[in-house]
């Protein structure tokens, strides 16, 4: 790994409740790569995005022991600052959510929040956004328009689009395509791969065919324990633990 | 689609534009936004706190001077006395006669309109095509928009009329009347909830029994309803409810004498409710005497029973929740293995499905055209001899001779000034309670108790919420009878409202909004303030505009706090006392011979006001719903 360290998380542990959701997670995502989680369904994949930028304080029954660092800052340390936290580290979710407001408002919304007034930088903002999402094109002339009149494929590009316009440096991708047909899919894996020039991608993904197309480096969750993480190419020619082949050759899962 | 062939699209990196890199840890931006969002948590939940403070203040206020008069008379002697006659030559505090009454009126109007009602839902939910529902919805939910002073007015210038020469009595004020006009009143509540519950019931139990070859009335009869069935009691537990507290209209037609009917089924004989004696007396009572104590002891024991058919009804509602699909199942289920015996043997018969199934429709289309029939006679009558009434005059001019000659114009602005007062202090406390409910709280004792605040509230009877703004604002805070007192008890009276809809509507918002929102870094109050609200807010409109049609056809709330009868100007000063239009309204009608013209004037004015209230709200609700659609 000659890649410099972004993310990283020591021993982390968490519950809902009484149930175990995280059990000693240790793991180190390089910079400017993508990074995808596999792993059945319940295994603890999306808890552990989550907790990357501090979604999981929505939910009250959580608890959290362990450190998850950004840049080599805990991110749950008292003084961090859960806002600055996922305004560093985006997030995209399963289903497209953009909010009912104009295209243009929905990406404008974030740089507005953290403070940008001026309009042509707005404008800028916004244009470059959507560039860096591969949708400018489709929607430059209705920029306007409600961002739901969109197609599924453009929302969720979209999505991207208005956490791209935060100037993250992380992105936490939560089954981005699940919701998608395979040719909308198809684009975002493009521009999952295009992202991770200038950002560091983390997705989360049940579809282990995706994971073998876009990340670099893989990471097998099972029951809440990371069981492997490696070079994409050796978790699935190579894996070094039973568990993940029997479910890479689809045993079970 | 392997990484390496990906399309090396242009794809220009982002300048900094905004600011120079900076970490997680604290930073003055940072502190600022903490700051802000701590300061409006505070703040929503100070606003939450309202709602428990004025239950706080009712309890108290009412049983402080409630509690006196069971030291005089003693508890049983109180509750089980036979005579009230607080003026006699030896007064007697007996609630039993009033208690009796309350429920006498209750139940036969129940009688009245629980058929009624149950038939008009199901036409509406499964009969009616959606032309005719688009109608006759809104029809039943005007209904629900008229004053009850209104009523009243209308029970007593034809109703009791009607009574009186029809069954040949000496006098119309009855029993009977006050049923009538109180199933009137309750059917748009009952109907209502009704509807709700029968159109929930799910699309698939339907199928299933019509594809065994079941009627429709059959499947109404067999699976809808009994799948609807506790859905339609609470419906019908809130209709009691509605009825329990009403007073006006009560008061205006039933006789008011406090006697126990005999016998017990004498329909025609006067009775007096608890509510009623509040209206009548509470306004001549001397403060602080025997009879004050007795009244608000009436008071308490109106808002126990009140309290206990609310929370009858709470409790059938949350049960239902619970077991709203397996109900359906067990009734498909038995009307499957009843279906193919019938079908076996069709000589069996007396009627055969068909023909029952025309009687049933013929009956419920009958009810429907009832309760139609109710709405259209009270408004024809109101708005004929009202238009005539009306004259520029009568809208400008102050009142003379007893408001015999001149106009309305104080009474008018009155009734504004007192709802755009109480809609100044219910909106923002109402909008922060439910946001705090919704918005920053999981479920704890704490909001637990804000919620059953706010249902105690919204079942108390409006006269309650009178006397207390008398006993609390007037008297004990030394406001007076003026424009500030009565504001301020309409505002808790629609406080409910408020935060019901508000709750309602912020609830409809996806929860993949919020998340949306944090995601990028926004703090809790900018997600509520750009992305919660605005799409939440044609819903709150939609509940501020029907607290604004309730709090101004009001009386009972403002006819010891806020109302005078007669008065050439207009309040200079919070302080001062205002002329509203459904107390105007209700003095002309009760108390000032020959002024009957301006009654329906009145009237007019008064009910052009409220429904012209209410048709927005549904026409507000109608587009949003369009544009939910989209």
């Amino acid at each position: 790994m000659d890649n410099s360290t972004i993310l990283e998380t020591r021993d982390l542990n968490l519950w809902y409740g009484q149930k175990h959701a995280l059990i000693d997670i240790t793991v180190r995502i390089p910079k400017k790569t993508v990074t995808a989680l596999i792993g059945p369904s319940g295994c603890g994949k999306s808890t552990l995005l989550r907790c990357c930028n501090r979604m999981n304080d929505l939910i009250d029954s959580s608890r959290i022991t362990g450190n998850v660092l950004f840049n080599g800052e805990d991110i749950y340390d008292g003084h961090a600052d859960a806002y600055a936290v996922r305004e560093k580290i985006g997030m995209v979710f399963q289903k497209p959510n953009p909010f009912p407001k104009s295209i243009y408002e929905n990406v404008a919304y974030g740089p507005r929040i953290h403070g940008v007034r001026e309009k042509g930088a707005l404008d800028r903002i916004v244009e470059e956004s959507l560039k860096g999402a591969a949708l400018w094109d489709e929607v430059k002339d209705r920029l306007h328009e409600p961002a739901l009149a969109l197609s599924g494929g453009q929302q969720q590009r979209l999505c991207i689009a208005r956490s791209l316009a935060v100037e993250p440096e992380v992105i936490l991708m939560d089954e981005p395509c699940s919701a998608l047909d395979p040719i909308a899919t198809g684009k975002i894996e493009d521009l999952i791969i295009r992202l991770a020039r200038n950002y560091t991608v983390v997705i989360v993904t049940h579809n282990m065919q995706q994971a073998a197309r876009v990340s670099e480096y893989t990471g097998f969750m099972y029951m809440g324990e990371l069981i492997e993480f490696d070079e994409t190419s050796r978790i699935f020619e190579d894996p070094g633990e039973e568990l993940t082949e029997n479910y890479i050759t689809g045993r079970f899962g | 689609m392997k990484k390496e062939q990906a399309a090396p699209v242009p794809f220009r990196d982002f300048r900094r534009i905004r600011r120079p890199e900076t970490g997680v840890g604290p930073s003055p931006a940072g502190a600022t936004r903490h700051l802000v969002d701590w300061t409006v948590g505070k703040l929503l939940f100070c606003a939450a706190l309202v709602a428990i403070a004025a239950v706080f203040f009712i309890i108290v206020f009412l049983l402080r001077d409630g509690y006196q008069i069971v030291l005089e008379t003693g508890l049983w002697n109180f509750l089980t006395g036979a005579e009230w006659n607080p003026a006699g030559q030896h007064p007697a505090y007996g609630v039993l006669p009033l208690i009796t009454g309350t429920l006498l009126v209750m139940a036969l109007a129940m009688a009245i309109a629980v058929p009624l009602s149950i038939g008009s839902a199901v036409f509406i939910a499964e009969i009616a095509g959606s032309g005719t529902r688009t109608i006759i919805k809104p029809a039943i939910e005007l209904l629900a928009g008229i004053p009850s002073v209104v009523y009243g007015f209308f029970g007593l210038i034809l109703l009791t009329d009607w009574i009186r020469i029809g069954f040949d009595q000496p006098s119309g004020s009855s029993w009977l009347a006050g049923s009538i006009l109180l199933a009137i009143m309750a059917i748009p509540t009952i109907t209502s909830v009704a509807e709700d519950a029968i159109s929930s019931v799910p699309r698939e139990f339907r199928e299933g029994s019509l594809a065994l070859g079941a009627t429709h009335w059959q499947t109404i009869k067999n699976i809808i309803v009994p799948g609807a069935l506790s859905g339609i009691s609470a419906a019908i537990i809130l209709g009691m409810g509605r009825a329990i507290g009403e007073t006006m209209a009560v008061l205006m037609v039933t006789g008011n004498a406090a006697v126990i009917p005999d016998p017990i089924t004498n329909v025609f004989s006067p009775v007096r409710t608890l509510t009623g004696t509040l209206g009548i007396e509470m306004g001549e009572v001397a403060f602080g005497s025997t009879h004050y104590h007795a009244l608000f002891g009436v008071a308490v024991v109106l808002l126990f029973i009140t309290l206990v058919v609310n929370s009858t009804a709470r409790i059938i509602v949350s049960r239902m929740q619970g077991t709203a699909r397996s109900g359906p199942h067990r009734a498909l289920t038995a009307a499957a293995s009843r279906i193919p015996h019938a079908a076996s043997a069709p000589f069996g018969r007396v009627v055969s499905p068909r023909t029952s199934q025309r009687c049933a429709f013929l009956l419920i289309s009958l009810s429907v055209a009832i309760v139609l029939a109710a709405l259209g006679v009270i408004l024809a009558e109101i708005v004929v001899n009202g238009a005539g009434a009306i004259s520029w005059e009568f809208l400008t001019g102050s009142p003379s001779d007893l408001g015999r000659e001149g106009g309305i114009f104080p009474a008018i602005a009155g009734t504004l000034y007192l709802v755009g007062g109480a809609l100044a202090i219910a909106l923002p406390l109402g909008i922060a309670t439910a946001v705090y409910l919704i918005e920053y709280t999981a479920e704890t004792p704490l909001t637990r108790s804000i919620r059953a605040a706010v249902d105690l509230l919204n079942g108390t009877p409006s006269i309650v919420f009178g006397l207390f703004g008398f006993a609390f604002l007037v008297l004990f805070l030394g406001f007076g009878v003026s424009l500030i007192a009565g504001q301020i008890t309409l505002g808790l009276m629609i406080l409910p409202t408020i935060i019901r809809t508000t709750e309602e509507a912020l609830r409809s918002i996806p929860g993949s909004f919020r998340e949306g929102s944090y995601a990028l870094g926004a703090t809790k109050w900018q997600t509520i303030s750009r992305v919660v609200l605005p799409p939440a807010l044609p819903g709150i409109l939609t509940g501020a505009i029907l607290s604004i049609g309730r709090a101004a056809g009001e009386t009972a709330p403002i006819m010891f706090t806020a109302a005078v009868f007669s008065s050439r100007f207009l309040p200079s000063s919070l302080t001062e006392p205002v002329m509203a239009l459904p107390y105007h309204l209700f003095v002309l009608t009760t108390s000032i011979p020959g002024a009957t013209p301006q009654s329906y004037g009145t009237a007019f004015v008064l009910l052009l006001l409220v429904l012209s209230i209410y048709l927005a709200a549904i026409l507000v609700r109608r587009r949003y719903n369009h544009a939910k659609v989209m």
